[in-house]
């Protein structure tokens, strides 16, 4: 019977390949791998490095992360771990690829124009650049989907309020990187701990961002590549022909650009900024009637998959069920010269809504805010 | 070693001529499967889904949903006017249920089947190798399996262009593709969904093996696929998420995105194989371990 014990043991040899490979597929990739020996690097030289580079010819997939749980607007992909696909030609021309389950919305910058492709409704809307030669504003969408100039506009703000260092080494997108470490100096007021940037050690692009907030172990928001590769891309990536059949909408470039998504809600905003550095607060007006619309209709993050609905205004005011009656739900009921309002405390940060429509709100404490919304006209 | 008897040679050269030739009967186990009522049925089935499909969205384009499946839902919405995008749209509708079944089908009818006509306890009696049994039962419903997949392809790039027109494929992207570029794509889909009903007949021969009632298989089988859909919807449970074969079915719309995006596709067909070698290598061993 030595022939069944051979076969018996062939097949229990594959099965144990089987399973070894199912278990491959469910660890997570570069656990417990040793950070990547790399030359010494000053602060200072890496910030400098960080900030000169111009962001090279890429290919890549980005993932976000949020543990602020809060819906935040506009930051597709949040939910679900979804990857976002980008590319550039490092020349201005942009395509940003937001795959959802059966769909896509496909963000191209040929360089003249920029095309935003819908398939769930099979719609094109097409925004030609502005006088200036300049996409007028980035479509909301792609705005998310670029760490390396978020991180770089980050690090750029922050570096003059921050005790900036060198923490050693490790991967992201299996490249070896240098972790730049953003403190706040103590004379900051602010919830966050560190800002943490990769930076690739070969092009310097920075490759991913976490943002961590006092007492918590995991980032509060991390963006970042999970696959990156630079090197000249293919040119007929970054262009685009409206598809037969497709709805084409052209969009005045001078008109403020807002992508699809939380359509309507950053117009007439009235956006200011109090403070500077980790303190600063951003403050807004919302318009009167977005606060006493239906919930589900203000709210921009929306459910995924109702994409096309989103944006679209519906029935105004009936008086329940709206933003300001669940504000009172979610927050702590305060009052001062700026009237009466809420506060909505997060790890990483509180908001301010009150109840005529100011709106601030920073990574910082409750006093801060409520003094931004003081200094509000 | 080299003072062998000329007989003993011989002996050895009789034995193996005294099986025969697996051309043979690989082709004869097909032409049995195939001349099974059931398995005509099931084909015919297949082949007619992306008939009905293209003529409902012909006649009432755009409101073809597809339930509470937002991948199906997503391409729907592309097939108006975009016949070759059909295939994929069928080929993803089948894959949850429909394709699995089929492969479960076969894989209980070539063991438990014989098993509960008492063909089985012949075959194992007979001088033939176990695992050379089990090879061939494998390749039948292997072979099958990819027929099936193959035929409902076919017949939904006939129906698309018939009944839908449109030139090249439109993908999810907003690019159109040229018509090889869209058969490539299409191909690449047959293959992909062949591996994952290979996965699926893998675990369910094993299944098979075990057993002398082909329901049970049928059973089992449903059972495990709403099972592991369950789990798949667990968002708590995710850690577990990768080694689910269902877990990447719904992510297959990925081949009508351009550029393609392989790795989603691989990290899928690489699960499948991990199934299919731990189905097989479990039947094999029942199998090897059966009493005739």
């Amino acid at each position: 019977m030595e022939t069944k014990k051979t076969v018996l043991s062939f097949a229990a040899a594959g099965t144990v390949a089987g399973v070894a490979g199912l278990v491959l597929l469910a660890s997570p990739a570069g656990a417990g791998e040793a950070p990547p020996e790399l030359p010494a690097i000053s602060p200072d030289d890496l910030v400098e490095s960080v900030l000169n580079t111009e962001i090279p010819a890429l290919s890549g997939s980005v993932a976000l992360e949020n543990n602020l749980g809060l819906p935040l607007p506009g930051m597709p992909g949040s939910t679900d771990g979804a990857e976002i696909r980008v590319f550039t030609d490092g020349e201005g021309k942009h395509r940003v690829q937001l795959p959802d389950s059966g769909t896509e919305t496909t963000v191209i910058d040929d360089g003249k124009t920029v095309w935003v492709w819908n398939s769930s409704e099979r719609s094109v809307t097409k925004v030609p650049h502005g006088a200036d030669g300049k996409a007028h504003e980035k479509p909301l969408e792609s705005r998310f989907a670029d760490p390396a100039t978020a991180a770089r506009e980050l690090v750029d703000a922050m570096q003059k309020d921050s005790e900036v260092d060198v923490d050693g080494t490790a991967r992201v997108a299996d490249r070896p990187v240098y972790q730049l470490v953003l403190t706040p100096k103590p004379t900051e007021r602010t919830l966050l701990r560190e800002v943490r940037v990769s930076v690739d050690s070969e092009t310097r692009v920075p490759l991913q961002v976490e943002v961590l907030a006092n007492g918590q172990a995991e980032p509060a928001v991390k963006a970042g590549f999970t696959e990156f590769a630079d090197g000249p891309q293919d040119a007929s990536l970054f262009q685009f022909t409206p598809p037969e059949g497709a709805t084409v909408t052209e969009q005045d470039p001078n008109e403020e650009f807002r992508g699809q998504a939380p359509k309507d809600l950053f117009g007439d905003l009235d956006l200011n900024t109090y403070g500077e550095g980790w303190d600063t607060v951003l403050t807004a007006t919302i318009p009167n009637d977005m606060l006493t619309m239906p919930f589900d209709e203000a709210r921009p993050g929306g459910d995924r998959g109702d994409r096309g609905d989103r944006g679209e205004r519906g029935g105004f005011a009936n008086g329940s069920d709206n933003p300001l009656e669940l504000l009172g739900t979610l927050g702590k009921q305060v009052s001062g010269d700026f009237g009466t309002g809420y506060v909505i405390s997060a790890n990483v940060g509180t908001a301010l809504i009150t109840e005529d429509g100011k709106v601030a709100i920073g990574a910082v404490p409750e006093q801060v805010v409520i003094e931004a919304a003081e200094q509000m006209k | 070693m080299t003072t062998v008897p000329t007989a003993a040679m011989s002996d050895v050269r009789t034995t193996t001529r005294a099986t025969a030739p697996l051309g043979r009967v690989l082709r004869s186990e097909l032409r049995f499967i195939l001349r099974r009522p059931r398995t005509l049925v099931a084909l015919a089935a297949l082949a007619f889904t992306p008939v009905i499909a293209g003529i409902s969205v012909a006649i009432a384009a755009g409101s073809m949903s597809g339930g509470r499946r937002d991948d199906i839902a997503g391409i729907a919405m592309l097939v108006a006017d975009n016949g070759l995008i059909l295939p994929i749209f069928v080929l993803l509708l089948a894959m949850p249920m429909m394709l699995p079944l089929c492969g479960a089908m076969w894989s209980a009818d070539a063991l438990a089947g014989e098993a509960s006509t008492g063909g089985l306890r012949n075959l194992l009696l007979a001088p033939v190798s176990r695992p050379r049994l089990l090879a061939v039962k494998a390749f039948g419903v292997a072979a099958v399996s990819l027929l099936a997949v193959t035929i409902m392809a076919v017949t939904a790039i006939l129906a698309g262009i018939v009944l839908l027109g449109g030139e090249g494929m439109l993908t999810l992207s907003g690019s159109t593709m040229s018509v090889p570029a869209s058969l490539g794509r299409i191909a690449l889909l047959t293959l992909l969904v062949t591996i994952q009903v290979w996965a699926v007949a893998a675990i369910a021969l094993a299944i098979s093996s075990t057993t002398d009632h082909p329901l049970i298989v049928l059973a089992a089988t449903t059972g495990g696929i709403v099972l592991f859909t369950v789990l798949g919807g667990i968002d708590t449970l995710s850690w577990l998420h990768p080694v689910l074969l269902t877990d990447g079915w719904l992510d297959m719309a990925d081949v009508v995105r351009d550029p393609l995006p392989a790795d989603g596709l691989v990290e899928n067909a690489f699960r499948a194989t991990c199934y299919i070698l731990i189905g097989y290598s479990l039947a094999l061993a029942r199998l090897t371990t059966r009493d005739g």
